[in-house]
């Protein structure tokens, strides 16, 4: 516990600013705070961050434009999460787009956040940062399925919407996000975990048995997902991205 | 609806009919009028100009006649013959004296203008139709018959082929007008019926006559005025509950960084319910107003098993049954928030619910139903409007704002479905969604 993990809050309401570092010292970390793009540029310069927690909504620079300048600078590195007024998925998708990690939904409880941010950590530490950027795409392609990644949804060479469970999504966005790479159980269940941490009590094989099902992925030929004995699943297909055209 | 129909029970239903009555009704009358009054008219002309005639005919005739030798007369006679009267030689038959009020006045022309200077004698053949002979002596002692059968000029052979092509213009012309009149009317009826609260309804073409075009204006200006006021509704609700979300993240911040005090919780939970009624405000103002969702092919299969599978995951127990074979085009978000909100409703009131889907010839039926306690019949209809909760047994204890119900009705309709809600038999709730296949 040597280690606190610096955490940035940048937002314009002073109030809210506050207390959420407060409640962010108060359960163990480092929190430092932010009133604007100016504000956030100094403590980054002058100290480490772990993560930053970044109002969508401000006067000024607003949160999507300083994400988008963190994620061409030298701090490209550094997690974000979002907070955003409206739990309308036009926010959520511009977020995700232009580079936030995860959102959080105003008003929201600092338990709820600080679960988020623990997470987003985690799965940072968790695997190295994808050497593919498949992360900030709206569609990738693999066989013959191609993924909305804001829509959450599958489409078939037919361009039928195939829907998928929360679970499936995360656990399928993992495999996309990181092909050919063999990923213990214990790293999946981690970073599929869901929001409201629904995966407890259920195996990720289950999980996986029934993303090849819905992804009509042969269990002899296993031509997406493959088991790896005694070690977790890896996901063969190519990935590509798909353009704006496509 | 209809109003009470007693005293002009007898009219006809529709306003076309009705116009269509009393145009072509006064029309026939107006020219039944006209064509009687010409009618007699011509009569009274004819009748006249038949007695001159008679007067100048018969005395020239009679006269020639006379001064003929005999044996001529005989080939003068189909020259001095008229429509009405004819002439021929001899004694006449015999008859009783005339009666006929026509006959005893033409008979009385012929004496009086042939005069003292020959004796006459009329008789009367036939009364119906009147038929009379004048015995005329000449001053040689041979009589002359005058065989009159009075008429006025028989109705020419085409005149009623004219009257009923006249008639048949008459007809033509009112239908005609009537269609004129009604067909905005109902255009409009039907153009009201499909305004839409987001302003995408039918506009109206501002053509045609300048009364019709007058309304047609009208009317999208109305149509116009009813989006922005929606649109402005939105509006107004969307900044009311976002400005309320940042008093109530405050709240919450600072309720969780209380020490421990015996009602933290409960200020938690009142926030948690403040905040949920915001986002279903703004999702029922959002739901009226249209849907931006652009329509695509969706695996219904995979579409239900995927949201039960999410609510399984989440430890609230939903089931599945039934499979449909083919993708519809719909709007899948709109679609998922219908049917989440009816899986919630159960949920809420039952605590588990059973998801079924199945074909029907036009349309794809999706049922959620529940083993609750139901809703009573003369209710089922009202509980889909907002804020609308039933007394006693499911009230805000349950911690619903009374909206959900009222967003999955107004979406399913933003996307062309519809939402059914009845008793399911051996008891609880089914809703079913009906989604029309294109």
């Amino acid at each position: 516990m040597e280690h606190a993990d610096h955490i940035l809050v940048v937002d314009d309401d002073r109030e809210i600013r506050q207390m959420v570092a407060d409640y962010l010292r108060k359960n163990g970390l480092r929190a430092s705070e932010a009133a604007d793009g100016r504000e956030m540029r100094a403590v980054l310069d002058s100290s480490a961050v772990d993560l930053i927690v970044m109002d969508l909504m401000m006067p000024g620079e607003d949160g999507l434009t300083l994400t988008r300048n963190l994620r061409a600078g030298k701090h490209r590195a550094i997690p974000v999460v979002m907070l955003t007024a409206r739990e309308d998925q036009t926010d959520r998708i511009i977020g995700l787009e232009m580079g936030a990690d995860d959102y959080v939904t105003k008003p929201f409880a600092a338990r709820e956040l600080l679960a988020r941010i623990k997470a987003v950590i985690r799965r940072t530490r968790m695997l190295p940062p994808n050497l593919q950027v498949t992360e900030a795409a709206q569609m990738l392609a693999f066989g013959r399925w191609r993924l909305d990644t804001t829509a959450r949804h599958l489409l078939d060479p037919e361009g039928t919407v195939v829907a998928l469970s929360g679970a499936e999504f995360r656990l399928l966005r993992v495999f996309l996000d990181h092909p050919n790479r063999v990923l213990s159980r214990d790293q999946l269940l981690n970073l599929t975990q869901g929001r409201d941490a629904e995966l407890f009590d259920r195996s990720i094989d289950l999980l996986v048995s029934r993303l090849r099902q819905r992804l009509q992925d042969d269990a002899r030929e296993q031509s997406y997902i493959k088991t790896v004995r005694s070690e977790g699943y890896v996901f063969s297909a190519a990935v590509t991205i798909v353009g704006e055209d496509g | 609806m209809s109003a009470p129909r007693t005293r002009w029970q007898w009219l006809p239903r529709t306003m076309a009919s009705r116009l269509y009555a009393l145009l072509a009704g006064g029309l026939l009358l107006a020219h039944a009028l006209s064509f009687g009054l010409l009618f007699y008219e011509r009569y009274e002309a004819a009748s006249s100009m038949l007695m001159t005639n008679l007067e100048q005919d018969v005395v020239v005739a009679v006269n020639l006649l006379d001064r003929l030798p005999a044996e001529e007369r005989e080939q003068w006679l189909p020259m001095l013959q008229r429509r009405t009267f004819r002439y021929s030689l001899g004694e006449g038959e015999a008859g009783p004296a005339l009666e006929g009020a026509t006959s005893r006045e033409m008979a009385g022309t012929i004496s009086s203008a042939l005069g003292p200077r020959y004796s006459t004698n009329a008789v009367q053949l036939s009364r119906d139709p009147e038929h009379f002979q004048v015995h005329v002596r000449l001053h040689d002692g041979s009589g002359v018959v005058i065989d009159v059968q009075p008429s006025v000029m028989p109705l020419a052979k085409w005149l009623p082929y004219v009257l009923a092509l006249q008639l048949a213009v008459l007809l033509l012309c009112a239908w005609a007008a009537v269609r004129l009149a009604t067909r905005p009317l109902k255009r409009l009826a039907q153009a009201a019926e499909n305004v839409r609260p987001d302003g995408d309804g039918e506009r109206l073409p501002v053509g045609g006559p300048a009364e019709v075009a007058q309304a047609a204006g009208a009317f999208n200006a109305m149509q116009d005025r009813i989006a922005r006021y929606m649109k402005e509704r939105l509006q107004i609700l969307a900044s009311i509950s976002h400005d309320l979300q940042t008093p109530i993240t405050r709240m919450k911040l600072r309720a969780e960084s209380m020490d421990e005090v015996p009602d933290r919780g409960k200020m938690l939970d009142d926030l948690d319910q403040m905040q949920h009624l915001v986002r279903e405000g703004i999702a029922y103002a959002r739901s009226a107003h249209g849907n931006t969702e652009a329509p695509v092919r969706v695996d219904l299969n995979a579409f239900l098993d995927s949201l039960v599978l999410d609510y399984l995951d989440t430890g609230r127990p939903v089931s599945l049954q039934g499979r449909i074979d083919a993708p519809l085009v719909t709007r899948p978000h709109a679609l998922r928030r219908v049917v989440a909100n009816l899986i919630d409703n159960a949920l809420k009131y039952a605590g588990s619910a059973d998801v079924e889907i199945h074909d029907e010839a036009d349309a794809v039926v999706i049922g959620v139903g529940d083993r609750g306690p139901g809703i009573p019949e003369a209710e089922l209809a009202r509980v889909m409007e907002p804020f609308y909760r039933l007394e006693a047994s499911r009230n805000r204890d349950t911690g619903g704002t009374g909206l959900g119900l009222a967003i999955a009705q107004q979406l399913a309709d933003s996307i062309g479905a519809t939402v059914v809600l009845r008793n399911r038999e051996g008891g609880g709730l089914q809703a079913e969604v009906r989604v029309w296949r294109g």
